[in-house]
């Protein structure tokens, strides 16, 4: 199964690796300029990501669907077991505890629904789209979303409508479908306000309105902007930043590490690391015009909106666009799983890419 | 690039993928605008602020909600009050402006240092040192306001008592936020929270929602403004079922000695009054107390923290005779017709068991027996219903188990059986502890509040009440956010006939020359049981005349045709119960029927 066709290499994309190292460089700077101590762990963490993405480039993301089912078995299971065996914190059972690191399944499960929905999608292309093109991979979604709200990590469940909607969009589902589903969603929110409990509305009402818990939210919203803004056109280098060092800014290396970085890079660094991503959008969505088969332009749909909602919806909460919600930067913030989630995405692109002949 | 044929809508799929692409570019687009706007536009200013960390946090405290009456009077009140606070990253030098203010306020400079010892040495969120500053000492920090970096008075809204004592255990006292409440979350450090009684029952209403300024200061820390602010959301009132008249006449019957009155509504149990006697000054816990006070408080061997009402557990005493007579006649194994003798002393295994008086009354019937609470009558037919029959009349009562207040730290009392003594101690039930068992004595303990809910059985006809103490919240513009209906428990399966007889047997205790004549008041027909339980073994008989260590108990309802009101005494180590204990209920009663004290004391 590891054996690796000459051709395949031939049609490796360096291109989209780039991309990604840039990304985790500045990931790693940045950490390191802040919170040097953590830097070793986030090593390990990218070790075993590249490891992870090259198994999963060697394997045809086709066989890869075909397991995808099976793996979203695994997958629910194991959202099941965080909410039994999960360590605790912060109010929270979204962990699992592996030796000294801990992984967060719901992360992981994100690539796992992404494939299972593409391979569902893919296998009905030829017919004609209808009514269950929308219904029955929801029926797929519901189950994990729960799951993940319970947890509760509503940020994370958060990120899956975005790629679930792109699938359901690039795989055909018709116009009139779409438009009644985003009308069913927005229907559909306030009966689902009385599902969660007293301090999970508490939070989305903050996340609505920041200002409603001024010494929490709000203080990092204001926070954050005035580090941003403070590294005007050019930054204050990398170890200038009076913000982000001084603790003034709040989780500074993991949820928050964009306005560490844009304080010492400036608006030109910032724009910067936005334009690496953007190119990455770009890479991703040609990959998926370029497949070879309706499958591999799902996967390199779904995997590129992955990664570039969650950055671009991190960002904008970090810069005062958007209200604050608990997502990392893919591949610049501190933390394991998420890691490896986005390195398995920027792997599935690979897989299509490489595949695209072949 | 390979457009493949043979896909079913090739062009449709691209022209999707482009306008995904052109999805994301919007979002691309909107993020590098902000970026620009914060980074180039405001830059200049948002790095000015960021050089200084200029902006500062303070939090506007929500004032807590009122707890008021049945009536709407308050139980209790608000008051600004000044409030001294450091922000340790504005005090260049934390260690010597501590130092200042501790010689300026006279406060000891070890334990301010304290409070900043789990706090970060740049932290930029206020710290509070001192609640409840005078007007002077506010002047005496003003004055030296620039010596203070850092030094900051707020004013908060604090908890004003209308006297210093009043309902101490009922309402609870307000105090900063202890460790192990921070550590549960949703709190933050300095918070004042309820820590006992109603204050914490229902501190999530009371406390509101704080509210916050963000400010920009200059280099002393002195606000220039207010960049942004969150107005306080006030706490929400509460309103109880307590009446503050009667608890204020309870208060006053009982007087200085140790002990509780509980005073109940037996048509909805209702809490009107609950005293427990001695109280703590409530007002003296609100700012950070020393340790002196502390000290002396919980070490006082009166044990004034103890709310006696609901976590003191006390031998029933004779009024325990109550449930042994319901469950006599009940069972059928005695009739009102039937008697029993009433010596001063009854042999039994071997020892004499004695009396409280000093002469035979010779064959009383179960209605006399009541009256003169015989204890040698009782003693027999104690052995004759059989402990089982007495300990399951007794938990139908409701003793046994907390009432389910809610408020911290009740206790449930014990009401022993031969299973549970089996269980629990590894021991054998003799007959003597059956004896013992039919004055309420020995293992059985009640608190003085299921006293009165078993009373209030008695008197409603065999409602178990759940002891309601609030009956709503409502916010400031008078929504409703909490609504506490009368919750029946149960309802006790005894014959109204036995309830009648019981009734009319402890109108007979009050009214009729029983032991507890000393509650009778003209106008007002009260029925009631006194109680007198042994705190030790007698080692004389001296000491047996003089029962001066005895725990004296009244527990009375009135008016008897139409019971209103539900009057339980608890006297520690006070004496007699119809002695000591009836004439407190009868202040009581008499506070409670004032319009028909008066109207049967007008002549004619």
């Amino acid at each position: 199964m590891f054996r690796i066709d000459r051709r395949l290499l031939l049609h490796f994309d360096w291109v989209l690796v780039a991309l990604a190292a840039l990304l985790i460089g500045a990931g790693l700077l940045t950490l390191g300029s802040l919170v040097p101590r953590l830097l070793m762990r986030q090593l390990v963490w990218l070790g075993v990501g590249v490891v992870g993405g090259l198994v999963l480039i060697s394997i045809d993301y086709r066989t890869l669907a075909r397991w995808a089912y099976v793996a979203y078995l695994g997958g629910l299971g194991l959202l099941a077991a965080v909410l039994v065996l999960g360590r605790a914190a912060q109010g929270a059972r979204r962990w699992l505890s592996v030796g000294p690191f801990t992984l967060q399944p719901s992360e992981l499960f994100k690539l796992i629904l992404l494939t299972t929905v593409a391979a569902y999608l893919a296998a009905r292309e030829r017919e004609r789209p209808g009514w269950d093109r929308v219904i029955l991979p929801l029926c797929l979604v519901a189950p994990a979303f729960l799951l993940i709200v319970k947890q509760p990590d509503l940020g994370t469940a958060l990120v899956l409508v975005p790629v679930v909607a792109a699938l359901l969009f690039v795989g055909g589902a018709r116009w009139r479908d779409l438009a009644i589903l985003a009308g069913g969603a927005l229907a559909a929110a306030p009966a689902f306000w009385f599902i969660l409990r007293d301090y999970q509305r508490e939070r989305l009402l903050v996340y609505l309105d920041p200002f409603r818990d001024p010494l929490g939210s709000a203080w990092n919203v204001i926070q954050a902007k005035i580090t941003i803004g403070s590294g005007q056109l050019l930054g204050k280098g990398l170890f200038g930043g009076t913000q982000s060092r001084l603790a003034f800014l709040p989780e500074r290396h993991t949820d928050f590490i964009f306005a560490a970085f844009a304080e010492s890079w400036g608006f030109m660094g910032a724009i910067a690391l936005l334009a690496v991503y953007g190119l990455l959008a770009m890479r991703g969505l040609e990959v998926a015009a370029t497949a070879r088969d309706a499958l591999g332009s799902l996967l390199a749909a779904g995997a590129t909106v992955l990664l570039v909602s969650q950055a671009l919806v991190n960002i904008g909460m970090v810069t005062g666009l958007l209200p604050v919600v608990g997502i990392p930067l893919p591949m610049v913030s501190y933390g394991g799983s998420a890691l490896l989630t986005a390195l398995g995405a920027v792997a599935l692109i690979e897989n299509v890419r490489m595949r695209r002949f072949v | 690039m390979s457009l493949r044929v043979g896909r079913s809508q090739p062009l449709d799929h691209h022209r999707r993928l482009v306008l995904l692409a052109i999805g994301l570019a919007a979002g691309f687009l909107a993020i590098g605008a902000q970026l620009a706007y914060l980074q180039i536009v405001t830059g200049n200013r948002l790095a000015e602020l960021s050089d200084k960390n200029r902006i500062r946090l303070r939090t506007v405290t929500a004032p807590r909600g009122i707890l008021f009456d049945r009536n709407g009077l308050p139980l209790v009140e608000n008051r600004p009050a000044f409030t001294l606070a450091v922000v340790p990253r504005d005090a260049d030098n934390l260690d010597a402006v501590l130092e200042r203010l501790a010689g300026l306020l006279n406060l000891p400079a070890a334990e301010l240092q304290e409070r900043f010892a789990r706090v970060p040495a740049d932290s930029p969120w206020p710290v509070r040192l001192q609640r409840g500053l005078t007007l002077d000492e506010v002047s005496r920090v003003e004055e030296w306001r620039l010596e203070l970096p850092g030094v900051a008075v707020e004013v908060e809204s604090q908890r004003a008592y209308p006297s210093t004592r009043f309902a101490a255990h009922l309402l609870g006292y307000v105090r900063e936020v202890s460790e192990a409440d921070l550590a549960r979350g949703r709190l933050r450090r300095g918070d004042l929270v309820g820590q006992s009684g109603l204050e914490r029952l229902y501190d999530e209403y009371l406390r509101g929602r704080d509210g916050a300024e963000q400010m920009e200061v200059d280099a002393y820390g002195r606000p220039i403004r207010v960049l942004q602010r969150q107005e306080p959301l006030a706490g929400a009132h509460v309103y109880t079922t307590i009446d503050r008249r009667i608890q204020q006449a309870a208060e006053q019957a009982l007087g200085p000695r140790n002990g509780a009155v509980v005073v109940m509504d037996p048509r909805n149990g209702d809490v009107l009054a609950l005293v427990s006697n001695p109280a703590f000054p409530v007002e003296r816990f609100n700012g950070p107390i020393d340790r002196a006070t502390w000290a002396s408080l919980v070490e006082d061997p009166a044990r004034p923290l103890l709310n006696r009402a609901i976590q003191g557990e006390y031998a029933p005493g004779s009024l325990f005779k109550i449930i042994v007579a319901a469950a006599a006649l009940q069972s059928q194994l005695f009739t009102p017709f039937d008697r029993l003798s009433c010596p001063k002393e009854w042999w039994f295994g071997g020892r004499a068991y004695h009396n409280w008086e000093d002469h035979d009354r010779g064959p009383l019937t179960l209605y006399e027996a009541i009256k003169f609470s015989c204890n040698t009558f009782f003693y027999q037919l104690g052995l004759k219903v059989g402990p089982e029959r007495i300990s399951r009349m007794a938990e139908a009562f409701g003793l046994g188990r907390p009432t389910g207040t809610g408020l911290i730290g009740e206790r449930g009392g014990l009401v022993p059986s031969p299973a549970w003594k089996k269980r629990a101690l590894r021991d054998k039930w003799h007959a003597g502890d059956t004896v013992s068992l039919s004055i309420g004595q020995g293992l059985i303990t009640v608190t003085p509040l299921q006293v009165a809910r078993f009373m209030a059985v008695v008197a409603n006809g065999g409602a178990l009440w759940k002891p309601r103490l609030v009956a709503r919240v409502k916010a400031l513009d008078g929504t409703a956010l909490a609504s506490e209906p009368a919750v029946e428990e149960s309802r006790t399966e005894i014959a109204p006939v036995v309830l009648d007889f019981l009734r009319q047997a402890l109108w007979a205790v009050v009214n009729d020359g029983g032991t507890g004549k000393g509650a009778m008041i003209p106008g007002v027909s009260i029925a009631g049981k006194t109680g007198t339980a042994q705190t030790h073994e007698f080692k004389s008989d001296a000491e047996r005349k003089r029962r001066d260590q005895d725990n004296a108990w009244f527990a009375a309802f009135a008016p008897v045709e139409d019971p209103q009101v539900v009057v339980v005494v608890f006297a520690e180590r006070a004496g007699l119960g119809g002695q000591v204990a009836a004439p407190i209920a009868r202040e009581v009663f008499k506070a409670i029927f004032l319009e028909r004290v008066a109207a049967a004391g007008l002549p004619g």
